[in-house]
């Protein structure tokens, strides 16, 4: 796919994430209907889970283009792995941000550990060090090599983590009893849960194309510079 | 010995060699050690928490945190003079100079753990019991998980301009499950419960080693590759 | 290079060999090709891309383009066996100051998985004159004689292919001739020699092929017997003005 191509796809995802972000919105707000234990302050839910899907799907896809770029060295894959991180970051921050918010007003506490946002947290702290590592290098490709490494290190103790947070929520039990939702959903709230999801997904697909456009775009205009520079010496 | 083993070897050998000539890292993470143990008993009040109720927390934070202090380090003793190049162009593979670093740093981190540890039980009146093997596998497993992390990245960390000081960044996320289970099994033998009641966590704790050397041993290569 | 049909194999075979930096293009396009028992001094001015050239020869730099093989085998294939054929000097070093000069050799060794280790150890000490400061720490060292540690490591595993960065950097006279009769004898013993230096007159004297490296190219390459030794200042000079 060429670039325009790929800012063409990036661009209509985008616009239909967006879209379907207000439809969301306003599915609920106006028609989910209110949960019994929690109040109004529930429907956050139905951006906060979403967002962190897809904050851990974009760090997936971070990870897995990371080691496909150490192994072929396609500067493409790298990329698209700066791509899906700043995607993911962006998403795992929204989902840091509402769930604090969700949390005080539910429950009057900021913060419990419960283990998503626990492990979303840290998963925002890896990325961060994606970035820190990606520009603190003399030579950038350096850079790219050494964040490389820190997403695929990252996604391989992601369950580590998971496993353990879990492990010691189970020893630990906090004061509130978080329980968001249970597999067992009544039928309206599951049917905009999973809608959701699937307008963040397109969303997030919608921000990567353009962003990986974007960044082939700064790859060309680099890589232009660098001839023309050269011709005049 | 065959070749292979011989080359990690080399490279173990040579770190303890620079180690006790110099002392460097190991006067540095005993003194903090101490020191850390002595500034965190004045910072429990004892009217209100039992120091034994946090012992094992602490024990892990101080070895996390000195042992970050050291592990910083494990790339510049190479840097004089360059000799890391010296190691990289010879026959010995990335993976073996990776796991001969890390376990160099393993056997510092291991005695600095185990001198927490009985600098902890001198200051906080703790009662080994009959786990003192227990204490120490854990604290043995957990070193080896996170000496594998951080040989890797304080490769990664030597290579930017802001060196040691992104190495705490990188590094504490992906020790929780290393704190978590270590903490989890030591607390409970610190309160003399059975061995069999803390395998879990200390298969975990194995487990968690055996990944992280594994992919520390892959990835090195392209750390220090140029 | 045009060789006559019937060469031994090249012991080193490069070829469009390029190395950038980001925009910077430090070498940017050599071929190089020698057989055992040849010699090739590479002189040029600074910023020519000499060490750059040397540290992709010497597998630690990767090439942005090209392929190197040494003995055959190309370099960036994944295995590690070519190594054990190569032997750096730089000057750089490569020395751990708080080790005796037997332990930097001792480690170093092992690494190469030299046989007979401490026999070569003392051989190569006492080809360097430095048998009797064994145990001597490196820090307690003068240049020269770190300088003659460095050309005993870089040998101790009797490599096919010497590489060798700016030698004569800060030697004083015996230690020049030691290194001029060490090279000499490397060269006698058909080992291969790669060597950019600075010193028109040493790097003259020991070559058979001589290159001028000037902008990250070759500007003048060949036999040492198409050159006029006494006149080689002169044609050294023109061929950088030339080119600069």
């Amino acid at each position: 796919m060429s670039i325009s191509g790929m800012r063409r796809a990036g661009t209509t995802l985008a616009v239909l994430g967006l879209l379907g972000l207000v439809g969301v919105y306003w599915l609920s707000f106006f028609w989910v209907p209110t949960e019994a234990t929690q109040g109004i302050a529930q429907r956050i839910f139905y951006v906060h889970v979403p967002a962190a899907w897809t904050a851990f799907l974009a760090f997936g896809l971070s990870a897995l283009t990371s080691g496909m770029y150490l192994w072929l060295r396609d500067e493409r894959l790298d990329r698209a792995a700066l791509a899906a991180a700043e995607g993911g970051m962006v998403f795992a921050t929204i989902m840091l941000m509402t769930g604090p918010l969700w949390g005080k007003i539910a429950w009057g506490t900021f913060w419990t550990w419960e283990p998503r946002l626990t492990l979303t947290l840290l998963l925002w702290f890896i990325f961060l060090g994606y970035f820190m590592v990606r520009s603190s290098t003399e030579n950038p490709e350096k850079g790219k090599r050494f964040a490389a490494v820190v997403a695929i290190v990252g996604a391989l103790d992601i369950p580590f983590i998971h496993l353990s947070v879990l492990w010691f929520r189970s020893l630990h039990p906090q004061p509130v009893v978080v329980k968001p939702e249970g597999p067992t959903l009544p039928g309206d709230m599951l049917t905009l849960l999973l809608t959701s999801l699937a307008v963040f997904t397109v969303l997030f697909f919608g921000l990567f194309l353009l962003r990986y456009a974007l960044e082939g775009l700064r790859a060309g205009l680099d890589e232009r510079t660098r001839r023309v520079s050269a011709l005049s010496t | 010995m065959s070749l292979y083993m011989r080359q990690v070897w080399a490279v173990v050998w040579k770190d303890a060699l620079l180690e006790l000539r110099t002392r460097e890292r190991l006067v540095a993470m005993g003194a903090f050690a101490v020191l850390a143990a002595v500034l965190f008993n004045y910072s429990i009040d004892t009217a209100v928490v039992r120091p034994q109720d946090v012992a094992a927390g602490l024990v892990w934070m101080t070895i996390v945190f000195g042992g970050l202090l050291g592990i910083g380090r494990t790339f510049h003793l190479e840097a004089q003079d360059d000799a890391l190049q010296g190691v990289l162009t010879s026959p010995a593979p990335k993976d073996a100079v990776f796991l001969g670093k890390a376990f160099a740093n393993f056997v510092l981190l291991y005695l600095v753990s185990l001198l927490v540890l009985g600098v902890f039980t001198l200051f906080f009146g703790l009662d080994l019991g009959s786990n003192l093997g227990g204490l120490t596998l854990s604290l043995g497993l957990g070193a080896l998980g996170f000496v594998s992390l951080g040989t890797l990245f304080s490769a990664v960390t030597a290579g930017t301009r802001m060196g040691e000081t992104l190495l705490p960044i990188l590094v504490f996320p992906l020790l929780v499950p290393v704190v978590i289970y270590g903490v989890g099994a030591t607390s409970r033998l610190l309160a003399s419960r059975p061995l069999s009641e803390v395998a879990g966590s200390l298969r975990m704790l194995a487990a968690f080693a055996v990944a992280s050397l594994a992919v520390g041993a892959v990835l090195f290569r392209f750390v220090v590759e140029d | 290079m045009d060789r006559p049909n019937g060469s031994p194999a090249p012991v080193l075979e490069a070829s469009g060999l390029v190395r950038e930096y980001g925009p910077v293009v430090a070498v940017a396009g050599i071929d190089v090709s020698l057989v055992p028992g040849e010699f090739l001094t590479i002189f040029g001015p600074n910023g020519a891309g000499k060490s750059s050239l040397l540290g992709m020869l010497a597998g630690a730099l990767r090439p942005t383009a090209g392929t190197v093989r040494i003995r055959g085998d190309a370099i960036d294939a994944g295995g590690t066996e070519w190594r054990r054929h190569v032997g750096v000097l730089s000057h750089r070093g490569f020395l751990y100051h708080q080790l005796t000069v037997h332990e930097n050799l001792r480690f170093y060794g092992m690494l190469f998985g030299v046989p007979d280790l401490d026999h070569r150890i003392d051989a190569r000490l006492r080809q360097v004159g430095l048998d009797r400061r064994a145990a001597v720490r490196v820090q307690a060292l003068s240049h020269g004689m770190r300088q003659r540690l460095s050309l005993a490591r870089a040998l101790l595993h009797d490599p096919a292919l010497v590489l060798l960065d700016e030698p004569y950097t800060g030697l004083d006279p015996s230690a020049a001739a030691l290194l001029r009769d060490v090279l000499m004898e490397l060269r006698d013993g058909h080992r291969t020699v790669v060597m950019v230096t600075h010193n028109l007159r040493e790097g003259l004297e020991l070559a058979t092929r001589v290159a001028i490296q000037v902008g990250g190219r070759f500007a003048w390459e060949g036999s040492v017997e198409g050159l006029i030794r006494s006149d080689f200042e002169r044609f050294y000079h023109e061929v950088v003005e030339e080119r600069s």
